[in-house]
């Protein structure tokens, strides 16, 4: 009952005033709060950039079609690629971390919790500040508004000469803010972390969550810098006469390519880290068995970390490098497999002899486990540069990037959503609805991505606005089409189903799941101070020795 | 919820405060935060909005010293009465009666450290590369020969400059393929240390024989496919022999190492995660 108090309070803002409750969200400092506000911002920018890429199918769908203009569509997946990467997948993730580090660890905050607050608010500025170009975004000489330059903005597309009016600026500087939001969430995770572990907890005995939050911070102040550095060097091409992509004048597009894409990889793994780390939790709990390979688990990860770093320019294969090059970044990006197969085979070896209990969060991992298989095969095609000259710039690569973007990230977000949802508001989500949305969000993703390999491999181009019928391409778009209703079928029960189950869902109480970690030794939720007392742990199930005392973990660690 | 609990055992929490400390809401980031970007904004819409952003900026940074300076702003939260109890659903279970002498390793106890490797490809490179510079001064009539073919794996263009050039100094073959040959030598040996000890009796026919056999047969049916120029220019009984040197002087120089004892003593079942208490030796006291 007193869960239950707390959980309306909490969301409602019961025996407040609006503007009290409202001043308590603005001004918090509490991760919880922030985790959740981080988390709230994504859901929003999700539901905006889900509406750009219906539009973008819309469009799509059959040849001859002009749904949109050129313009608009240009717009549309320019904004629909950086909001879903910039302002969905970062801030969502690091939500949860926001959330969960400091409760899985046995701390009571963030190291620095008025930093915690300054980047969120950094990041949804930046956001806004994106948005706000199709409003503010009229230039000169009747220029478009919003960003139109593709979400890596190739140079010189970005020029004056070919981008003129401020619809780059408003992309250039709202990557920018939220780039230092993200750098100071980052610091904020390693050094809590680091310093704020609870007695016991060596960093042997870490939750795998911390550990691949841990690496995915370093990974974030190694690859934003650069991007950061870059939009400030686009600023000063803009306005300040600098030459620094300015092919024409001694500077290099090429150079801007390698400044994006020492971010863009290791940024797919930044955000695929932290989905390996809900899979790391969701399955051992759901399959009723510790994690299989604990520390192999944490060194592939470090692994992932390192070599993520050296595969960039595998995007870059058909810029003309060095056969070293394209040597190099093959192997690197091959290389990479090891790793991430490494943790495939210990999540199965998870699952292998366990009493699996197939609720919502573990659907949603199994299915995650197969179409990152799939996603990682086809990563290893497009690794091999001879195969990738082929296909660079189609469909195909669009596909592949999606197969690991939605149906390994997204899907075990879904999962990590409906398994701490009871924690974070104390109410229990309707399995029914939440199984509907698996089943629907299954045959849409698959409807949508495994089709759109087709008409990459015959030779469509991404970013095309439209296309002569007669080439094979029309039903698989028209398939495509079909399953991106379908997906937002079941995003539109997803949300309905958060919300109804936040006022009508049963009280969760405080360990649903019978887990293991910190998290689930408080109350649902958790109270401001998160633990009465900092909790000691000797071992990395600390709730199971609580529960087993006759049989604890330690024993065998 | 509808678990079935079979059984429930709170473990109370004892010497909680009444009230705790945390730092105090602050709107100072929220400002901060906006005044930037307001700084940065202005450079796309009006001046004014910059300095709005900059007055802002300033402001905020001044508000956020005067929270941490001299001393942090706190607020005290009192401590709800109803901690949280930890209790589990699931079913107890009994403790496998299993004999001691029956949870036997399948794995080696002993192995050879990671350094007789490292010595044992080291070894076989040097035994290697006499032999194919051997085989380039006897044969081809240069010792660059076969360091420029080895180079060529990963350089193809420098197979089309022809023989002549395959027989003259290249710098940058050399250093290629010294760097190739060294990693490779020193990760078969690695490979070695590590599968040796499976083949205890005769180690020398695995590393020396069956290994450099499967390996060359393997690069003889692809090498047509995978590269075939470079496929024409190797001499497929000195490469056999070669490779057969290599194991040979590898697995010599492995087996005379001392073995370790591995870590992996612990049954397989608890290595899985199968809950199987009694079946390996258990602590009695928390590190």
């Amino acid at each position: 009952m007193a869960s239950e108090i707390i959980a309306i309070n909490e969301f409602a803002g019961g025996g407040q005033s609006v503007g009290e409750w409202l001043h308590g969200w603005v001004t918090t400092v509490d991760h919880k709060r922030l985790g959740i506000l981080y988390i709230l911002f994504s859901v929003f920018f999700l539901v905006i950039g889900g509406i750009e890429a219906t539009i973008m199918r819309i469009q799509l769908m059959v040849p001859h079609n002009h749904f949109v203009s050129p313009e608009v569509f240009n717009r549309m997946f320019t904004m629909h690629g950086t909001t879903m990467i910039f302002f969905v997948a970062m801030p969502v993730l690091f939500g949860f971390g926001t959330y969960l580090i400091p409760l899985m660890i046995g701390a009571r905050d963030m190291a620095f919790p008025r930093l915690n607050a300054l980047s969120f608010w950094l990041t949804a500025f930046g956001g806004l500040l994106l948005y706000f170009s199709f409003i503010g975004g009229n230039g000169l000489y009747g220029a478009g508004n919003a960003p139109d330059v593709g979400w890596f903005a190739y140079a010189p597309l970005t020029s004056r000469a070919f981008s003129v009016g401020h619809s780059t600026d408003f992309w250039t500087l709202a990557l920018l803010i939220s780039g230092i939001g993200s750098i100071g969430t980052a610091v904020n995770f390693i050094t809590t972390i680091i310093t704020m572990r609870c007695p016991g907890m060596t960093l042997g005995k870490m939750p795998l969550l911390a550990w691949m939050n841990l690496v995915t911070a370093g990974m974030v102040i190694l690859a934003v810098s650069p991007l950061t550095a870059a939009q400030i060097m686009l600023c000063f091409d803009r306005y300040l006469g600098a030459h620094f992509f300015d092919t024409q004048a001694g500077g290099s597009a090429v150079l801007w390519m390698h400044f994006f894409w020492i971010f863009g990889h290791p940024e797919v793994y930044i955000l695929i880290l932290p989905s390996f780390a809900f899979a790391s939790e969701i399955i051992p709990v759901f399959s009723r068995k510790p994690i299989f390979g604990y520390p192999i688990m944490v060194a592939a990860t470090v692994m992932i970390g390192f070599i993520s770093m050296s595969v960039w320019a595998h995007h870059m294969f058909a810029i003309g490098m060095s056969s070293y090059g394209n040597t190099f970044f093959t192997i690197t990006s091959m290389l990479i497999s090891i790793p991430t197969g490494i943790k495939i085979f210990n999540w199965i070896g998870t699952m292998w002899g366990g009493k699996i209990q197939f609720k919502a969060p573990m659907l949603f991992c199994v299915a995650f486990l197969f179409q990152f298989l799939i996603a990682g095969l086809t990563g290893i095609m497009l690794a091999a540069s001879p195969f990738n000259w082929q296909l660079t710039g189609s469909y195909f690569v669009v596909a592949h990037f999606h197969y690991v973007i939605v149906g390994a990230i997204l899907f075990t977000l879904f999962g990590a959503f409906y398994y701490w949802y009871p924690k974070m508001t104390g109410r229990m989500y309707n399995e029914t609805l939440a199984r509907w949305h698996f089943w629907l969000f299954v045959i849409g993703f698959h409807l949508t991505f495994d089709f759109m390999h087709i008409p990459g491999l015959l030779g469509m181009p991404r970013r095309i606005y439209t296309y002569e019928p007669g080439r094979g391409w029309e039903f698989w778009n028209l398939l495509v089409t079909i399953g991106t209703f379908v997906q937002g079928i079941a995003v539109l029960i997803f949300v309905g189903n958060l919300l109804w189950s936040m006022f009508k869902g049963p009280v969760a109480g405080n360990d649903p799941w019978d887990a293991w970690t910190l998290e689930w030794s408080t109350t649902s939720p958790p109270p401001d101070y998160n633990f009465a007392t900092i909790p000691v742990v000797e071992s990395r199930r600390p709730l199971w020795d609580l529960k087993h005392p006759e049989d604890p973990d330690w024993k065998y660690e | 919820m509808a678990h079935n609990a079979s059984s429930s055992s709170p473990t109370p929490r004892t010497g909680a405060p009444d009230a705790v400390i945390l730092p105090a809401p602050t709107a100072w980031p929220i400002v901060l935060a906006f005044g930037i970007t307001m700084l940065l904004a202005g450079l796309v819409t009006s001046a004014s909005v910059s300095i709005l952003g900059a007055i802002l900026a300033v402001v905020a940074f001044v508000g956020w010293f005067r929270d941490v300076f001299p001393s942090e702003q706190h607020e005290t939260v009192p401590v709800h009465a109803d901690s949280a109890v930890v209790f589990t659903y699931r079913h107890h279970v009994e403790r496998l009666a299993v004999a001691p002498e029956l949870a036997r390793a399948a794995l080696p106890l002993e192995t050879y450290p990671v350094s007789a490797g490292v010595k044992g490809g080291v070894a076989g490179g040097v035994a290697m590369a006499v032999l194919a510079c051997l085989y380039g001064v006897i044969k081809q009539g240069s010792i660059w020969y076969p360091i420029n073919l080895l180079a060529a794996t990963f350089y193809t263009q420098s197979l089309y400059f022809g023989t002549t050039s395959l027989k003259a100094f290249h710098l940058n073959s050399f250093l290629l393929a010294c760097g190739i040959h060294l990693v490779t030598c020193l990760l078969v040996g690695l490979l070695y240390g590590a599968m040796l000890p499976m083949f205890p009796r005769r180690p020398i026919l695995l590393g020396g024989v069956i290994a450099p056999i499967l390996w060359s047969g393997l690069l003889y049916s692809v090498m047509g496919l995978l590269n075939p120029l470079l496929d024409k220019k190797i001499d497929w009984w000195w490469f056999v022999a070669s490779q057969f040197a290599f194991g040979i002087v590898a697995g010599l120089v492995v087996a005379r190492q001392t073995r370790i004892r591995v870590h992996q003593v612990m049954p397989f079942v608890l290595r899985a995660g199968f809950e199987a208490p009694g079946l390996s030796g258990e602590k009695d006291e928390p590190r």
